[in-house]
């Protein structure tokens, strides 16, 4: 009995002890950001990394040549490890050349890998050649990177690619060798170009204007040969894809990719190194808008200022998005998305709540730079381009049919802004006054339209019957197979029979690959923030059935393409902005999308997380970020104070409980 | 004894060879390994990078007989994907994960400590309270005790696991902020606050079916011969509760709790992955939706020995608990 109730005892303090603060207590009052992600990534080769969970590690570890202004929109280039952004230069062969200067001086992370170059040292400049190599690799067919059919258009890369190849299947030693003795022994891309430690040509064999852009993502970085070459997951080495190896404002301290891992700020970053002059990407910009101060987004005291500020970011996983957003709640991520379940408790009337308002919340908004649309296979004899005007008009009244507004309220609390086009707010060539006429919901217009495609009330004169048409998804789950309904309703209205056919991802992807399909949905999100990065889905040349390209719904047409190519390698001018104009009116009449929607992002952020402004693209400037750890932790004790009154009720309860019972046994035994 | 050990050993063998047929032809006749290679890449590929994949992941070759080789060399059998697979199984050479490259062995070693970080003391303070409960309510049989905990346990064994999970997070870590809600870090200073909720969710969600257990082996053996001569004999209700009926009652005890000591080590998967902790549990849930065919035939593997162990380990204490048992 005495062991029992020192138990209890023991168990009550134990317990009166207890909190729910998930860090230690010494990081209590450092500058240290909490943030979570949900999929672990696959890897941080930045060749490879693509993921939004990858990003978040490679876009701070990695600097890149050139860089986002982080306050501007639309957004606009900045240099970063370059000194300029590089003019094309347009040669007499047609091909067109970038000439990059990089900053001198600046540091890799200090990485055992640096040893292999042996000079003794646990660190070393970067150069040019740096780039070119990770140029290089982009277009190795073996390191599959999905920025090899970008770089595909830099002169000598096929020629290139075939020798490595070749050389590789017949000498399987040469294949066994690191990869930039390879590439030596292969010969060098002719379009790429060292020039001394810091200078590098990049030559196009057809003018890509958007290529500057892959200059800003972690593709493109400086990669050390050492670190391909060290890391090769032989003999107790990890793989390069668990390694990052950059010059970046933060260093990998800790990588345990399924649970959690850690940046902290590299003291040698070239850009608060004494006696370099600031780059712009390591200042913090000046020209800050008086909207962004108003909204608290952006401190104004902190133009100028060189960075990063964070001393470290812990980012840990966080699978289900209940404990994830209530941990946010209470303060134990500084920033974080707002999940379903919470919605209507968090947002009124498309504003915070008050009750969050008090907690110093707030919410920013913005429409990413994406397209989420149902497509048509215009490969199909009944919806595509072989059916002519009959399949038009049927394309044309299915799209009129589905309502998005309605579809973004039942499915993503409004999350969304209904698309009239594929190009999203943000990205030049939009236009905010655009109406896409088969794209407001009109039951009655749809069947006139149906009626004109040879459908009247949706028969198929061919069998008396409702057209059968099928909605082919590889996404099996309850939710999607509620909101394919909602499309499948609306066709309904039109006397329509679209049947859900939902497979395995697998047998899905099987039906694509074979062109087996009818209708399907998906979605879209830029690289990078030009209209081109939308409009290439629909070219002729990305067929998926023809070359396995992006363009599912297998769109040919030729005027299309036409004013693709012109106005692929354009600036941003009128003419520009008019060919776009032209094709998005070419989309308008085809219909080989219905466009519903660009997803719409909400980020609730505490009061003491500083300059988090939202950049829709794929690109976590922590460098930009600061957070007050002071008042951090006066507002989460304020929020997290344990109540431990149940604790002595429970106590209470079971001593009563069992009192009597003793009592009883106690009399009967004295 | 020890030709009971050799047969149920090999028994055990045997066992482990048709766990291994079954596992190859779950993972390598009913999957494709081009599928595998596509779900690990992408749709978008050049072959040769498929090609590269699956010979750097022994998916190259053929599943019985390899043709390249003659008729006359071994190789036509050992270089096939059934031998490569009962090879790298039996000698727990596991490979590489098919998601993501690293060396399955790495992600067993890692995951290990978290695993048991949990399931230990979930395991010992589990015991410990459903032996504690289940003496003190056998004791106090047929009274308001006992029949308060037969409600108490019913309603703990017919809740859902996940309902413990998801009502504990929000009752102990949002309501009442008592611990964190979910996450884990080895880190000395801070475990214990992460160990704590997923220890008592799961002590919480498993002593019914325990206690109703252990309570009817203790009324069977508090209603035996040598009970009443103890007390007869003028022990006292510690010692006859403790000193003789706990420990003659240990042998149903022992099949209940033997059999699950060798699964502490694959972790729990519904509170690791609920809890976020990265042991051998969320391995294996991570593998099944992750298509990481690599890692779940090793757990799936590991699951098959350690339950082959856990029978054995049984039959052993089973003897030594009491020596009137024989194995022969």
């Amino acid at each position: 009995m005495r062991c029992a109730i020192v138990a209890a005892v023991c168990g009550l303090l134990a317990l009166a002890g207890c909190t729910n603060n998930p860090y230690p207590d010494a990081d209590d009052h450092r500058k240290v950001l909490y943030s979570s992600f949900v999929e672990a990534p696959r890897t941080l080769d930045p060749a490879v990394a693509y993921t939004t969970a990858e990003h978040i590690v490679t876009a701070n570890v990695f600097d890149t040549l050139l860089e986002y202004h982080y306050l501007r929109r639309p957004f606009e280039l900045i240099p970063g490890l370059a000194t300029g952004i590089p003019e094309a230069v347009t040669k007499a062969d047609g091909s067109q050349s970038y000439r990059f200067k990089l900053r001198d001086g600046v540091m890799y992370h200090p990485d055992p890998c640096f040893t292999l170059n042996g000079q003794g040292q646990r660190a070393r400049k970067t150069v040019a050649a740096d780039v070119a190599f990770q140029l290089t690799r982009l277009v190795d067919p073996a390191v599959n990177s999905p920025a090899a059919s970008t770089f595909a258009d830099v002169l000598g890369v096929s020629e290139f690619t075939k020798r490595l190849s070749e050389m590789r299947k017949a000498d399987p030693q040469f294949a066994a060798l690191p990869p930039h003795v390879q590439y030596e022994r292969a010969g060098r891309v002719a379009g790429i170009a060292v020039d001394g430690e810091l200078d590098l040509e990049i030559v196009l064999a057809k003018p890509n204007p958007q290529i500057l852009y892959w200059f800003a993502m972690p593709f493109t970085t400086p990669m050390p040969w050492e670190a391909v070459a060290y890391y090769d997951g032989n003999e107790g080495r990890a793989n390069l894809g668990d390694q990052a190896v950059g010059t970046g404002p933060f260093r990998l301290a800790t990588y345990a990719k399924q649970h959690r891992f850690t940046l902290e700020r590299f003291a040698d970053w070239y850009g608060h190194r004494p006696g370099s002059a600031p780059a712009p990407g390591a200042v913090f910009p000046a020209d800050i808008s008086p909207a962004d101060v108003k909204a608290g987004v952006i401190d104004p005291a902190y133009a100028g200022r060189p960075m990063p500020f964070l001393e470290r970011i812990v980012f840990t996983r966080e699978r289900e998005g209940i404990p994830r957003f209530n941990k946010m709640l209470q303060g134990y991520y500084d920033d974080g998305g707002i999940i379903k379940e919470s919605f209507d408790a968090i947002i009124k009337d498309d504003q915070l709540s008050p009750e969050m308002v008090a907690r110093g919340m707030r919410l920013d908004k913005e429409v990413e730079p994406t397209i989420f649309y149902v497509g048509f296979n215009m490969d199909d004899p009944v919806l595509g381009h072989s059916a002519g005007e009959k399949g038009r008009k049927l394309r044309q009244a299915m799209s009129i049919a589905v309502d998005v507004p309605e579809y973004l309220r039942l499915f993503l609390n409004g999350r969304g802004e209904p698309a009239q086009s594929p190009l999203p707010p943000a990205i030049f060539g939009y236009d905010k006054d655009y109406k896409n006429p088969f794209r407001q919901p009109d039951i009655a217009r749809g069947r006139a339209l149906l009626e004109e495609a040879g459908y009247k009330n949706g028969i198929d004169p061919a069998t008396q019957q409702p057209l059968k048409l099928s909605f082919d998804t590889g996404n099996t789950t309850a939710q999607a197979l509620l909101q394919y309904e909602f499309m499948v309703g609306a066709w309904r209205q039109l006397g329509l029979d679209v049947r859900v056919n939902a497979t395995t991802y697998n047998q899905f992807q099987q039906k694509v690959r074979q062109g087996a399909y009818q209708i399907f949905q998906w979605g879209w999100i830029a690289d990078f923030p030009d209209p081109e990065n939308f409009l290439f889905i629909l070219i002729c040349e990305n067929s998926r059935t023809k070359s396995q390209g992006a363009n599912t719904a297998n769109f040919c047409d030729p005027e299309f393409d036409a004013l693709y190519r012109e106005m692929k390698s354009l600036p941003n001018t009128d003419q520009r902005y008019q060919i776009i104009r032209r094709m998005v009116a070419i989309l308008e009449r085809e219909r080989p999308w219905i466009e519903l929607f660009h997803n719409e992002s909400y980020t609730l952020n505490h009061a003491w997380l500083v300059n988090a402004k939202p950049m829709g693209i794929s690109y976590p400037a922590y460098k930009y970020k600061d957070v007050k750890p002071k008042l951090r932790t006066e507002m989460r004790a304020d929020w997290n104070t344990p109540v431990r009154w149940p604790l002595y009720l429970l106590a209470l309860l079971i001593a009563a409980a069992t009192w009597p019972a003793v009592r009883t046994y106690q009399r009967e035994r004295s | 004894m020890l030709g009971y050990l050799v047969r149920r050993l090999a028994y055990g063998g045997l066992t482990v060879v048709g766990v291994l047929l079954l596992l190859f032809v779950l993972f390598f006749t009913v999957t494709d390994p081009d599928d595998i290679a596509r779900k690990a890449i992408g749709e978008r590929a050049k072959p040769e990078v498929y090609v590269q994949w699956k010979k750097n992941h022994g998916y190259d070759r053929p599943l019985f007989l390899n043709r390249e080789h003659g008729a006359a060399s071994a190789a036509r059998y050992t270089d096939t994907l059934l031998f490569e697979h009962f090879r790298r199984m039996l000698t727990f050479d596991f490979g590489r994960s098919d998601a993501d490259d690293t060396p399955i062995g790495k992600r067993l070693r890692e995951g290990a400590g978290p695993s048991l970080s949990l399931t230990v003391p979930l395991f010992v303070l589990g015991l410990m309270i459903g032996v504690t409960i289940a003496l003190f309510v056998a004791f106090f049989r047929e009274t308001y005790i006992d029949r308060a905990m037969l409600v108490v346990c019913m309603l703990a064994m017919s809740v859902a696991g996940l309902l413990y999970i998801i009502g504990g997070q929000y009752l102990a870590g949002m309501l009442l902020r008592w611990f964190p809600i979910s996450g884990f870090d080895p880190e000395a200073s801070v475990v214990a606050r992460f160990l704590a909720l997923p220890v008592l969710v799961g002590l919480v969600s498993g002593f019914g079916a325990d206690v109703r257990l252990y309570r009817t082996v203790f009324i069977e053996e508090m209603n035996r011969d040598y009970v009443r001569t103890a007390r007869a004999k003028g022990c006292g209700d510690a010692r006859v509760m403790i000193g003789h009926v706990l420990r003659n009652a240990l042998i149903p005890i022992l099949t209940n709790v033997v059999v699950a000591i060798p699964f502490l080590f694959t972790g729990a998967l519904l509170l690791e992955s609920f809890f976020g902790i990265p042991g051998l549990g969320s391995l294996t849930v991570e593998a099944i939706q992750g298509n990481d065919f690599a890692t779940l035939r090793t757990m799936v593997y590991l699951g098959a020995l350690l339950f082959i162990a856990g029978q054995l380990l049984t039959d052993i204490s089973y003897a030594l608990a009491d020596p009137r048992v024989r194995l022969s």
